[in-house]
């Protein structure tokens, strides 16, 4: 028989055993703890300094890039300028610099944006030289990511960065690709406006000492500065496809001086943001 | 029945709903993905008097500036926005008659174009949009918009433009222009 201590001590077990369950369904899937790693660096960033930057000379290996008429590659070009920036900076800051890539290899756009973020990346900034359909185009430019949302996507990726809680409640299936889709695209979302003032040094710098066509800052979706969470930019130095510009990019005072116009607009930039 | 009993069923029972919960809660099996939506095959190619056309605006690149410039042409009009959205993408690969530049190697062939219920076009372009001179910010940026400005420009019903090669989704056409995602028009590459 069981008398009244057993019963309770029954429901007790009872009411435990309920709570753990309870508790076990609380824990949230993986799949939503994956996705609530990229969404702490959707919070604006916190004005922290600045100790790692990543440099990324643009294509490599087969992907040469564009190509100039007296046969200069964008690749080449990149790299140079690239290995002469990291130590220049090396030289007179100290910060830890990074090469998505140090010699004449492929890397895809992606792994780009991944090592800047497994680096810890404070700032990442792409070089290029530019290419267009004109034969006399000319100058240098320096661009930041463009969204390419609408105002209705846009609103909802705002409300989702000012409501970040709203993702630690479970999500149907159906939507939970399409979110971590989102997040990634937002990587450099968080970062637009300190990429645009980045962007905008650098351009005065490029101005002021290396003497090309001032083309301004612009905004495009480039999908190396995708995934990139940092403040990140691209830098189109000169048209390869222009061959008196072309002249110029080969040349290696030309190149010392992108390399110490970059730097320049870095070292200011720092000044600024810490 | 004695305590013991109890105290075992009264276990069994829990675990039961623990297992039941995190069955039903959890639900992380494989879902059948959602089947990609075929272009309506209600537009009938109606046989229209041959005599109607339509008044289009292209957005071509010139030599003289970075923008986009306006070149109107007739085409056929049609009662299918696709048919005359092929049209419109088909005239920009034939070229400008007034000079301006061509955003196209001229071996570039429109495959395929349907557009969704969202408004998204789906462009489909040969591999030879892929060449190599095409490699290039600027270049890339003005191939993208020419298609992308001319058909928001011309058809209300076009949000947004998703540019395929060879049927299938590309990084970009030469390591710059993101392509993994619909583009909205970007009117300040228009020269008015």
């Amino acid at each position: 028989m069981t008398g009244p201590n057993e019963i309770k001590a029954l429901k007790l077990t009872f009411l435990v055993l309920l709570f753990f369950s309870f508790l076990a369904i609380a824990i949230s899937p993986p799949e939503l703890k994956a996705m609530a790693a990229p969404l702490a660096q959707l919070e604006e960033p916190p004005a922290k300094r600045i100790k790692v930057i990543v440099i990324d000379p643009g294509h490599g290996g087969l992907e040469s890039g564009a190509k100039g008429k007296f046969g200069a590659l964008e690749k080449d070009i990149t790299l140079a300028v690239a290995i002469k920036l990291k130590a220049v900076i090396e030289r007179n800051l100290a910060l830890r610099v990074e090469l998505t890539r140090d010699k004449d290899t492929e890397v895809s756009l992606e792994n780009r944006a991944a090592i800047a973020n497994n680096n810890k990346a404070d700032l990442f900034i792409s070089i290029h030289t530019n290419s267009s359909y004109r034969r006399n185009a000319r100058g240098s430019e320096t661009f930041f990511l463009s969204l390419n949302a609408t105002d209705e996507e846009a609103r909802r990726l705002a409300y989702l960065e000012n409501n970040s809680a709203e993702l630690s409640k479970p999500l149907a299936d159906e939507d939970q690709d399409e979110i971590r889709m989102i997040l990634w695209d937002m990587a450099q979302s968080a970062y637009l406006k300190q990429s645009q003032s980045l962007a905008e040094i650098i351009q005065d710098e490029l101005n002021s000492l290396l003497g090309t066509m001032n083309r301004g800052i612009k905004q495009a979706p480039f999908k190396v500065l995708t995934g990139v969470a940092c403040p990140a930019v691209l830098v189109e130095v000169a048209f390869i496809s222009n061959p008196e510009e072309e002249k110029d990019l080969v040349k290696e005072s030309f190149q010392s001086n992108v390399a110490e116009a970059i730097y320049r607009g870095l070292a200011r930039y720092l000044k600024i943001a810490g | 029945m004695d305590t013991k009993r109890w105290i075992f069923l009264g276990f069994s029972a829990a675990l039961l709903l623990i297992l039941a919960l995190i069955f039903f809660r959890g639900g992380g099996g494989e879902r059948i993905k959602a089947s990609v939506e075929m272009p309506p095959p209600a537009e009938t190619p109606e046989p229209a008097p041959p005599a109607e056309t339509k008044l289009i605006t292209l957005f071509l690149p010139s030599e003289e500036d970075s923008l986009l410039h306006p070149e109107t042409r007739e085409i056929p009009a049609s009662a299918s926005v696709t048919e005359e959205a092929k049209r419109v993408v088909e005239e920009l690969i034939k070229g400008s008659e007034r000079g301006y530049l061509s955003p196209f190697p001229p071996e570039t062939k429109l495959r395929q174009l349907f557009i969704t219920r969202e408004g998204v076009a789906y462009v489909d372009f040969s591999r030879d949009i892929m060449a190599k001179h095409l490699s290039g910010s600027s270049a890339e940026l003005v191939t993208v918009y020419s298609v992308v400005n001319s058909l928001a420009f011309n058809f209300r019903p076009i949000k947004k433009v998703f540019i395929l090669v060879e049927g299938e989704e590309k990084e970009t056409l030469g390591g710059h222009i993101n392509l993994s995602k619909a583009f909205l028009p970007l009117y300040s590459l228009n020269s008015e």
